[in-house]
């Protein structure tokens, strides 16, 4: 545990830039729960990372401990270089943005602004301007003498951004702000943190147990369950490599078929029994591969799946099974497809259908067919 | 019809039932009426404090004549006039103001503190010590606690025997106006912390949080925040608190021991030892006057505090 800390964090990352946060072998126990258990990764500067997890899985303990309000049980977190672990939030220069936003509500939205430079103590006379200046930057240019209940849910998370901002600061923490808006202007104001982000640059940490808004707003993906972090990747890598079942199944739609490992070969390449249907597929995690004779399952979006009423039309793929349309839902853009396989026991894979011309192609009790790449299916363990 | 009757629960049939009766003496149609005819009680107790208030306005208008000991027929305001320039009186005003002014204001600072440990403490032990730390001294009344304190700081008291051990000379300690404000401030404490609880409570921990991260110490974080927010709790228990202490009777007669009088005092010597009803009528009238006054003044001066209304003022 003990590697020397500085040349890890002055490391170059990729892209050639710096190390702007580093989480060391960090745990947190509050008496006898594990919150968080030996976390650590890097975040290079001017990078949006989201801390991804279902409720519970300790995002909100981690971010805090990075903010300061809590002391790690063990392990050690450096700030550009720095260790911080005897340093008080209001020492750090971090601006966080709460899950209930936490504005004061005895001050107007300018006043809230222009808080963390008083408390900065800045010159006075420059503090109207930037006001003003980060409230235009989220879109409130002339609401600054508005209290906090005159504004509108996502005005109040706006003034929550620029307060969180105003100050410069190197790092800002986002504890799923969005988590309690409607659906619409959520995804309204992903977008507008992505686009806030990438114009001033600034460092930031996002916790969200919304697997959507972390594909969409993030550089880089930590994905947590149970305290422990379970893989750090792009987005896109998070999604189509998922390291293990847990990832696999907490991001996206994935059919899992259990079996037994009958092959494995250098390539990554592994085969499954499932009685005696043979599926082909890939290893999800290439440095930990199942030995033959172990337990594993595949794991298939539903979205790799075709599905067609005649077993000749999948005839290009490599793994076709038969079944019966058990349920369709409805999804507006697209169509989702429960079909009971018998050649596994009659469990029910799922199945999407973005063509809309296909629509209403199957009905409930229809006999299809449905195929996939080899490519497409990762075996874990 | 009946197999589904019994289906329901007992209490479902009981709150029916009731449903019926209330809606046999009180049809929906007199519905609008019902805010007014929950008010009644409370108009009517208000009402009766009225009808005493206007007796003693009567009563205070008359001027009791010594050698008859009756009171005169006609009205004329004597008794106003000597209230306001005999120096006894004034003394007695002058004592019990600034006694709820020093009163209230030490109340306040050592309460917050109270307060704000036990909403804020994470030990569920220590919360439930400071709570019936807190509500023990209501179980024990004014008077008892005042006679304890007696015990207590008397010449042969337990403070002056310890004092005593480590050689210094007994001090009086009690029959002063010190010994009248701590006695006050004692009682004062728990209205005080009662009061101010529920004010710290609706302030989310989250805010202190949030100002720490934003770059303030905690001082700075309990003057720009938590103050102001906990302001409407201060302004309801130091109303409470003053208003109590300055119409006091017992702990300025018991641990002032007649020499630290207050207007409540005062007027109980006019009432039952001078018999003066007039005269004691009009200190009381003047107590509700000065009362009301300090009250109407501190809303004037911060808002209403917990009693304003609807949306939060800054
Ligand atoms: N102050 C605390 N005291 C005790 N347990 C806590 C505390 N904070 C969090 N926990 C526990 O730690 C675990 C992780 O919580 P949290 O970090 O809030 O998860 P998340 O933000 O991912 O929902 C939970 O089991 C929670 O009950
Ligand atoms: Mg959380």
């Amino acid at each position: 545990m003990q590697e020397p800390f500085r040349a890890v964090a002055s490391r170059e990352a990729e892209g050639g830039r710096e190390i702007a946060v580093t989480v060391r072998n960090v745990g947190m126990d509050f008496d006898g729960v594990h919150a968080v258990k030996n976390a650590s990764f890097d975040l290079p500067k001017g990078r949006f990372l989201t801390i991804l997890g279902p409720s519970g899985s300790g995002k909100t303990t981690l971010l805090r401990m990075i903010a300061g309000f809590q002391t790690p049980s063990s392990g050690e977190i450096f700030i550009n270089g720095e260790a911080v672990s005897a340093v008080p939030p209001h020492k750090r220069s971090i601006g966080m943005v709460f899950q209930r936003l936490a504005l004061f509500p005895h001050m107007t939205a300018a006043e809230n602004v222009a808080f963390p430079l008083k408390m900065r103590r800045r010159d006075a006379r420059t503090i109207p301007d930037r006001v003003e200046r980060y409230l235009a930057l989220v879109r409130l240019g002339g609401y600054g003498g508005r209290r906090i209940h005159e504004l509108s849910g996502g005005q109040q998370q706006r003034v929550a951004i620029a307060r969180a901002l105003v100050f410069e600061p190197d790092l800002l923490l986002l504890d799923e702000p969005l988590a309690a808006l409607d659906r619409k202007l959520r995804e309204e104001m992903q977008l507008e943190f992505r686009r806030i982000q990438r114009e001033l640059g600034v460092t930031t940490i996002n916790v969200t147990h919304d697997q959507r808004e972390a594909l969409v707003v993030s550089d880089d993906i930590v994905v947590m369950d149970q305290g422990e972090i379970q893989q750090k990747a792009r987005p896109i890598h998070t999604y189509r490599q998922p390291r293990n079942a847990f990832v696999a199944n907490f991001i996206g739609v994935t059919n899992f078929i259990a079996g037994t490992v009958r092959a494995v070969s250098e390539m990554g390449d592994v085969s499954i029994f499932r009685g005696d249907l043979m599926l082909a597929g890939k290893l999800g995690d290439p440095a930990n591969p199942p030995a033959e004779g172990d337990k594993a399952s595949g794991a298939i979006r539903a979205e790799q799946i075709r599905l067609a009423g005649d077993a000749a039309q999948l005839l290009t793929l490599d793994c076709v099974l038969a079944g019966t349309v058990t349920d369709t839902i409805f999804e507006g853009e697209r169509m989702v497809y429960e079909v009971a396989c018998a050649a596994i026991g009659d469990e029910v894979i799922r199945v999407f259908d973005h063509d809309p011309a296909a629509h209403t192609q199957f009905d409930i009790g229809e006999s299809v067919f449905l195929g996939w790449n080899a490519r497409d299916m990762l075996v874990f363990r | 019809m009946r197999a589904a009757r019994t289906a329901y629960p007992l209490k479902w049939r009981i709150m029916d039932t009731l449903e019926g009766v209330a809606a046999a003496i009180w049809p929906a149609r007199f519905r609008r009426a019902t805010p007014y005819l929950m008010l009644l009680p409370a108009v009517l107790l208000v009402g009766l404090l009225v009808l005493g208030l206007i007796q003693i306005a009567d009563a205070s208008l008359r001027t009791l004549d010594t050698t008859t000991f009756q009171f005169s027929d006609n009205y004329s305001i004597a008794n106003f006039r000597r209230a306001l320039t005999e120096p006894l009186f004034l003394v007695v005003a002058q004592r019990s103001l600034i006694a709820a002014l020093i009163v209230t204001t030490v109340t306040l600072v050592f309460a917050f503190p109270y307060a704000y440990l036990m909403v804020r403490t994470r030990s569920p032990g220590l919360r439930k010590f400071l709570l019936i730390a807190l509500f023990l001294p209501f179980f024990i009344g004014q008077v008892v606690r005042a006679y304890g304190w007696l015990i207590i700081l008397g010449n042969q008291g337990m403070v002056n025997e310890a004092l005593g051990l480590v050689g210094v000379a007994p001090m009086r300690l009690i029959y002063n106006y010190p010994a009248v404000l701590f006695g006050l401030v004692q009682y004062m404490l728990p209205f005080a912390v009662l009061m101010l609880a529920p004010a710290l409570t609706a302030i989310p921990e989250e805010l202190e949080a949030a100002a720490g991260s934003l770059g303030a110490s905690w001082v700075r974080t309990f003057i720009h925040v938590v103050l102001p927010l906990a302001r409407p709790g201060f302004i309801g228990a130091g109303v409470v608190v003053l208003t109590l202490s300055l119409t006091d009777f017992a702990v300025p007669a018991i641990l002032g021991g007649g020499s630290q009088d207050f207007i409540a005092n005062a007027i109980y010597d006019q009432f039952f030892r001078t018999s003066d009803q007039g005269l004691g009528a009009t200190l009381a009238l003047m107590l509700v006057a000065l009362g009301s006054i300090l009250v109407g003044l501190v809303f004037a001066l911060f808002g209403a505090g917990t009693l304003a209304m609807g949306r939060s003022r800054a």
